[in-house]
C-alpha cells in the first residue's frame, strides 16, 4: 500500500513537471486572493490580506499580465509571439505570467480566472473558441480587468483586439493565387471549424475570388474545415480531393502553412508538387523553404513579433489605467457575426500581413526571423540563395 | 471413437449436426464467423461509397491510397490487442508517436547529420533503431508502473498521454521539422516508396504459397494425430479463396500507374525511352502497407504460437489461475506495454515520413482511433478475448468509412459523428452477439 | 488425541506450527498437521476457520509467516506455485483456476506447454494428450476445442481434476471438490478420489459436507478460528462428536452429551 502511495506521488511530480515545464514562465506565488485595483467603472477593491509579495526577478509594483495561451503546441508562439510579448512587458514594467489550455474551451475559462486570482491586472487572452470564452471575458470585465483579445476576435465590446488583419491575409493569399492560376479548380483548405479566423481568411478569399467563380472561370471542386488545424488530416483531405477529381487541380489556397505542409506532402506523392499553385499563412520555416524551392507560391508572414510587442505594449498602458481607446495607434474594427447579423465594434489594433513570395525572400531574411541555411535548404537557388 | 456428447451451442459430431446453419457450419471447422461477418461489412462499405462517389472509390488508386492511411493506426492497433486483452488500456499511444516521432525527426534532421556527416546512407538505420529502443523503453517503463507498482493502467497511460505530450513538444520546442531524411521518406509511401510490380507479384506468390501450406500442414498435423479433419472440398476452397484475395490484391496495387510527369522522370532516371503510348509504371504495394503485413504476420504469431502469447490471454481469461499456474504475470504485462512500445515507434516512423515532416502534435487522439480498431475488430474491453487480424479489419473499416466520407464530400463534423456511431454499433452488435453464443 | 500413522512410515508431508496473518488476524496459528501417502486427510472447520489459507501454503499460493513443511521426511521450500508443483504437489482450487477464454487443452498444459522443437506451442500434442487422459477420466468429454467457460460444471470440473492428476501428482490439495456437482458427479469424484488413494497418492480434502468426509477420510483435522483443534481417525468417531469439534472446538473426549444433543438445537 505505501509503495503503491509513493508511486503515486512520483507518477504525479513527473506530470507537474512536465507541464509546467515551458520556457520563459513566471508562474509566481503573487498576491493572496483579490486582484489589484483599477479605475474602471465598477470594479471591486480588494485588500490583499497582508503584504503582497512580488515575483523574484521580476518588476516591481502592481502591473502584472496574464497571458492565456490556447494551445501553447505551435511552433510560432513560443519562438516569436510570448519572447515579443515579454520583451514589451519588461520594458514597460510589467510581470509576466501564463497558462496554457491544451485546447481546451473549459480549461481557457478556469486560466483566465486563475489568472487573476494570480493577480494580473491585464488578460491577454489567445481564444480557443470565440463564443466560448465569453463567460471568462465577461467575469473579468466585472472585476475591471481589461482584456486584449489576441490574434483571434472575441465578440465582446469590452475587448481590446490586438491583430493581423485577418481577412486581409486571406485576401493576400488569394491574389497571388489568383494571379497564378486566374482560371481553373481550385481547393480550399480551411482551418478549425470552430476558429473565427478561419471565416475571416476565407472571407478575404472570397473577396478576391468570387467573381470568378460566379462567371464559372474558377470551380472549387473542394473546399473543407479541417479539425485542429492538423497537417496529417490535410494530407489525407487532399489525397482524396486529388482522387475524385481525378489530379485535375491547378490551386489549393490552403489557409495556413502547416496545413500547407500536408497538402504539399499528398501534391508530391502524384508528381504535382511545384505545379499545382500553395498558399500558407505564418511564414514557418518549412513553408518559407518550399517557397525558396518554388513549391509554394506564397506565404503571408504576420510578423508575430510585432504582434507580441503591439499586445504587450497595449497592456502595459491598460495596466496603468489607460481606458481601450487611450492606448495608442487604435482604431475601429466592426464584427458582424455570420449567423445573428450582430455588430460588435472593437477598439483594435490591426496591423498589416506581408505576402512573402520568391519575389521578397530577403525581407524574412533581413529582419532575422529565418536563418539563410534553413530557408535555402535542398539546393534552393531564389532570392537571397543566390545563383 | 468414445460416446458423444451432445451440446446445443457447439456440437463437435463428424456427421451432420442437428441444427444446420452457416454460422454453426463455421464454427465447427474453425473459421471465425465474426470475422466473416466483419469482411462482409467492408465490401458493403466499399460498394455502397463506390456507388455514392460515382465509381471512384473502388478504384486502384484509391484502394491504394486507402492502404497507405490504414497504415499507421493498423500498425498500433495490433499490439493494443495485446494490451486490451490482458485487461489493460494504453491511452498514451498518441502522445507518445508525437515523442518518438519528435525524437526521429530531430534526429535524421539534426542530430545525426552533426554526428555522422550530411547524407549519410545509414543515418535512416540509425534513426530507426533510436526510435524503436525509445519506444521500448517508453512502453516498459509505464508497463513496469503498472505491473510492478499496481498503478491501474487507465491512470499510468493517463498520466503518459500528458506527459509525452509535452516532451514532444519539448524536443524541438514547438517547431515543425522538415524534410525526412531521403532514404527515410520511403517508409512513408509516395512515389518512390513502394515496391514496384515485379516485387509485389512475387510478394503475392510468396503469400499464396504460404497460405497453401498451412492449409496442408494444418491438415497433415490432424490427421497424424487422428483429429476431425476439415471436409477437403472446404479446405480446397479456402485456399482458392485466400489466393484469389491475396493475388487480387497485388493485381489491384500493380494496376496504379505514376502519374505522367512522375513516369517520365523515371523513365529518364532508368535510361528508357518515352513509348509513344506513354509509359505505365506500376506503384505496387506501398511500403508501409508492406511493414503492416509484416507487424500483423509477426503478432499473429506471437499471439497464437508464442508462449507469451498464450499467457497474456490466459492473464486475460483469469490472472489469479494463470499466477496459479506459475506464470509470471508481472513479467508478461510489461513485455505487452513493450511491445506496444516498439510497434508506436513504427507507426510513427511511418507517419513523419508519410507527411514528411514533424510537428509537435503529431499523433494527436491517435489513441482513440487505435483502441476503436482494437476493439471494431472483436477485441473485448473486459479482456480476455481479441484477435490481430480483426484489429486490422477494424482499422480499415474505419479508414474506409472516413477517406470515404471525404471522397463523397461529407462535411467534418458529420464524419466525427458517423465514426462515433458506428463505434457503438459495432460494439453492440459483438456484445448481443456474444451473450446470445454463450446462451 | 495423537494419530498413529499406518505401518509408522514417515509421513508424506508434515506441516510443523504454521502460522499465517494478514494485518493482525491470525488465519492460521500453530497448526500442525501431516499426510500418509495413499491416505485421505479431510480437513474441515466452520467459515474462516483457516483452512483454506493453510492448505494455499503448501500449494506455494501463500507465504507462511513461519513454520516448516516437510516433504518425505525433509525440509521443503515452497514459495511459489511451481515450487510446489515441483514436490508432486497439484491443487484443485474452489474457484478451479481455469482461464475462462482458453480451451481444455490449453487449461490443461498452462504454465507447462508443450512446445516444438522450434520454440513454438505444439498445440496439436497437447489436444492429443487431453483427450488421452479426459478418455480415461471423463469418456464422455467432447469439447476440446470450445473455451471452458462454455462448459458445465462437471466438466470444468474433470478438466481441473484432469490437470491435476496429470502431472504425476503425489500430493493433491481438493478444496471443497464436490461443493458444485451435481450427485452422479459426486459419486464419479469420489470413485476417483478412491482410486488415486489406491495409487498411493496422498489427498487432502477441504469440504463443509460432513457426509462427504466421512465416507471418503480416513483422518480428519478440525480447525477453528485458525487454530487446530484435532486429528482423529475417522474410525474412532462419531458425526456428531466431529461436528462437535467444529462448531464447539471440544475433542471428542471433553465433550458432554447434553453439550452434543444443543448441536441438534
Amino acid at each position: 500500500m505505501k509503495r503503491r502511495l509513493w508511486a503515486l506521488v512520483a507518477v504525479i511530480a513527473l506530470l507537474i513537471a512536465a507541464c509546467g515545464g515551458d520556457e520563459g514562465t513566471d508562474t509566481t506565488d503573487t498576491t493572496e486572493g483579490g486582484a489589484a485595483t483599477t479605475e474602471a467603472a465598477g470594479a471591486t477593491t480588494t485588500e490583499a490580506a497582508g503584504a503582497t509579495t512580488t515575483a523574484a526577478g521580476g518588476a516591481e509594483g502592481d502591473c502584472v499580465v496574464g497571458m492565456s495561451w490556447n494551445n501553447y503546441n505551435e511552433e510560432r508562439w513560443a519562438k516569436h509571439d510570448e519572447p515579443a510579448i515579454m520583451a514589451a512587458l519588461e520594458a514597460g514594467g510589467c510581470e509576466y505570467i501564463q497558462s496554457d489550455a491544451g485546447s481546451s474551451e473549459e480549461q481557457q475559462i478556469t486560466d483566465v480566472e486563475n489568472l487573476i486570482a494570480q493577480g494580473a491586472n491585464v488578460v491577454i487572452i489567445l481564444a480557443q473558441n470565440t463564443q466560448a470564452i465569453l463567460p471568462a471575458v465577461q467575469g473579468a470585465t466585472d472585476q475591471g480587468i481589461p482584456v486584449i483579445a489576441y490574434d483571434r476576435l472575441i465578440e465582446d465590446a469590452n475587448t481590446f483586439y490586438v491583430s493581423f488583419d485577418n481577412v486581409l491575409v486571406g485576401q493576400l493569399m488569394a491574389e497571388v493565387i489568383f494571379d497564378l492560376v486566374p482560371t481553373g479548380n481550385y481547393i480550399v483548405l480551411k482551418g478549425n471549424g470552430s476558429d473565427a479566423n478561419s471565416d475571416f481568411l476565407r472571407e478575404g478569399i472570397g473577396a478576391v475570388i468570387d467573381a470568378a467563380v460566379e462567371a464559372g472561370d474558377i470551380t472549387i471542386v473542394a473546399e473543407d474545415y479541417t479539425d485542429n488545424w492538423d497537417p496529417g488530416l490535410a494530407q489525407t483531405q487532399v489525397d482524396q480531393w486529388l482522387t475524385q477529381a481525378n489530379d485535375d487541380v491547378q490551386a489549393i489556397v490552403s489557409e495556413n502553412d502547416g496545413m500547407a505542409t500536408g497538402a504539399a506532402a499528398a501534391l508530391d506523392a502524384r508528381g504535382l508538387l511545384g505545379t499545382v499553385a500553395l498558399s500558407g499563412q505564418d511564414a514557418d520555416v518549412a513553408a518559407l523553404n518550399r517557397v525558396a524551392l518554388g513549391t509554394q507560391a506564397v506565404s503571408v508572414w504576420k510578423d508575430a513579433r510585432a504582434l507580441g510587442t503591439a499586445a504587450g505594449e497595449a497592456a502595459v498602458q491598460l495596466a496603468g489605467g489607460a481606458t481601450l481607446a487611450d492606448v495608442e495607434g487604435t482604431g475601429e474594427f466592426v464584427y458582424t457575426n455570420k449567423e445573428t447579423q450582430a455588430e460588435t465594434v472593437l477598439t483594435s489594433i490591426l496591423l498589416t500581413p506581408i505576402p512573402i513570395t520568391q519575389d521578397n525572400l530577403n525581407e524574412v531574411v533581413d529582419a532575422e526571423w529565418i536563418a539563410v541555411e534553413d530557408l535555402c535548404a535542398g539546393g534552393a537557388t531564389a532570392g537571397p540563395c543566390g545563383g | 471413437m468414445s460416446v458423444v456428447e451432445a451440446s446445443p451451442t457447439h456440437p463437435e459430431t463428424l456427421g451432420p449436426s442437428p441444427r444446420r446453419s452457416v454460422g454453426s457450419f463455421l464454427r465447427d471447422n474453425e473459421i471465425d464467423t465474426r470475422m466473416v461477418g466483419m469482411i462482409v461489412v467492408l465490401l458493403v462499405i466499399w460498394v455502397g461509397f463506390h456507388f455514392l462517389s460515382g465509381g471512384t472509390f473502388i478504384t486502384p488508386r484509391n484502394l491504394w491510397n486507402l492502404s497507405v492511411q490504414t497504415s499507421s493506426i493498423a500498425i498500433m492497433a495490433s499490439g493494443m490487442v495485446l494490451v486490451i486483452v490482458s485487461r489493460n488500456i494504453d491511452l498514451s499511444v498518441g502522445s507518445m508517436v508525437g515523442t518518438v516521432g519528435m525524437v526521429m525527426a530531430m534526429l535524421q534532421v539534426e542530430w545525426l547529420p552533426a554526428l555522422m556527416g550530411r547524407g549519410n546512407s545509414w543515418i535512416w538505420v540509425a534513426t530507426l533503431a533510436v526510435g524503436l529502443a525509445l519506444g521500448a523503453a517508453i512502453g516498459a517503463l509505464q508497463g513496469s508502473i503498472i505491473a510492478y507498482i499496481g498503478v491501474p493502467s487507465f491512470i499510468v497511460t493517463l498520466g503518459g498521454l500528458l506527459v509525452w505530450r509535452g516532451f514532444a513538444w519539448l524536443t524541438a520546442s514547438g517547431r515543425t521539422i522538415a524534410p525526412m531524411d531521403a532514404s527515410f521518406q520511403l517508409l512513408g509511401g509516395g512515389a518512390r516508396g513502394s515496391l514496384g510490380d515485379t516485387g509485389s507479384w512475387i510478394l503475392g506468390g510468396i503469400a499464396c504459397v504460404g497460405i497453401v501450406a498451412l492449409l496442408v500442414m494444418g491438415r497433415r498435423r490432424r490427421r497424424k494425430f487422428g483429429f476431425r479433419l476439415r471436409p477437403t472440398w472446404l479446405d480446397v476452397v479456402l485456399g482458392f479463396l485466400g489466393c484469389a484475395v491475396v493475388l487480387a490484391a497485388v493485381w489491384v496495387m500493380n494496376s496504379y500507374y505514376l502519374p505522367e510527369n512522375l513516369a517520365r522522370a523515371y523513365a529518364e532516371a532508368n535510361a528508357i525511352p518515352w513509348p509513344e503510348g506513354g509509359l505505365q509504371v506500376p506503384y505496387g504495394i506501398a511500403y508501409p502497407v508492406l511493414i503492416l503485413l509484416g507487424v500483423t504476420l509477426v503478432m499473429a504469431f506471437v499471439a497464437n504460437r508464442l508462449r507469451f502469447g498464450r499467457y497474456v490471454f490466459s492473464i486475460g481469461g483469469n490472472p489469479e489461475a494463470a499466477n496459479l499456474a506459475g506464470i509470471k504475470t508481472k513479467r508478461t504485462i510489461v513485455k505487452t506495454f513493450m511491445v506496444m512500445g516498439i510497434l508506436v515507434a513504427v507507426s510513427a516512423a511511418v507517419s513523419i515520413a508519410r507527411l514528411n515532416a514533424a510537428v509537435s502534435g503529431l499523433g494527436t487522439l491517435n489513441e482513440l482511433y487505435v483502441i476503436a480498431a482494437a476493439v471494431i475488430g472483436g477485441t473485448s474491453l473486459a479482456g480476455g478475448i481479441g484477435t490481430i487480424p480483426g484489429a486490422i479489419l477494424g482499422a480499415l473499416v474505419m479508414q474506409s468509412l472516413q477517406s470515404g466520407m471525404v471522397l463523397i464530400g461529407v462535411g467534418a463534423p458529420v464524419q466525427d459523428v458517423a465514426l462515433g456511431v458506428v463505434l457503438v454499433t459495432a460494439v453492440a452488435i459483438d456484445t448481443i452477439y456474444r451473450r446470445r453464443a454463450a446462451r | 488425541m495423537t494419530t498413529t500413522p499406518p505401518g509408522g512410515r514417515t509421513p508424506l508431508v508434515e506441516m510443523r506450527d504454521m502460522n499465517v496473518s494478514f494485518g493482525g488476524v491470525h488465519a492460521v496459528e500453530d497448526v500442525s498437521i501431516d499426510l500418509n501417502a495413499g491416505e485421505i486427510l479431510g480437513l474441515v472447520g466452520g467459515n474462516g476457520a483457516g483452512k483454506s489459507t493453510l492448505v494455499k501454503t503448501l500449494a506455494g499460493a501463500q507465504k507462511a509467516d513461519s513454520g516448516e513443511i516437510y516433504i518425505d521426511g525433509k525440509l521443503a521450500t515452497i514459495a511459489t506455485p511451481r515450487d510446489a508443483k515441483a514436490y508432486g504437489i497439484e491443487t484443485i482450487y474452489q474457484t478451479l483456476a481455469l482461464a475462462d477464454n482458453q480451451d481444455a487443452p490449453s487449461n490443461m498444459f498452462l504454465g507447462r506447454e508443450l512446445m516444438t522443437r522450434w520454440g513454438t506451442l505444439d498445440d496439436s500434442a497437447m489436444e492429443d494428450a487431453t483427450r488421452k487422459i479426459m478418455g480415461r477420466l471423463n469418456p464422455k468429454f467432447q469439447n476440446f476445442k470450445t473455451p471452458v467457460s462454455s462448459l458445465s460444471g462437471g466438466q470444468r470440473q474433470s478438466v481441473a481434476i484432469a490437470r491435476a492428476v496429470h502431472f504425476n501428482a503425489r500430493i493433491l490439495i481438493m478444496d471443497e471438490p464436490t461443493a458444485a456437482l451435481g450427485p452422479a458427479e459426486t459419486e464419479q469424484v469420489r470413485q476417483l478420489m478412491r482410486q488415486l488413494k489406491s495409487e498411493g497418492i496422498g489427498i487432502i480434502m477441504i469440504s463443509h459436507d460432513i457426509h462427504d468426509v466421512f465416507d471418503l477420510a480416513d483422518r480428519i483435522s478440525v480447525m477453528l478460528q485458525g487454530r487446530l483443534v484435532g486429528t482423529v481417525n475417522r474410525g474412532d468417531v462419531t458425526m456428531d462428536e466431529v461436528l462437535a469439534m467444529i462448531i464447539i472446538g471440544k475433542l471428542p473426549e471433553d465433550v458432554t452429551t447434553t453439550e452434543l444433543e444443543q448441536l441438534h438445537g
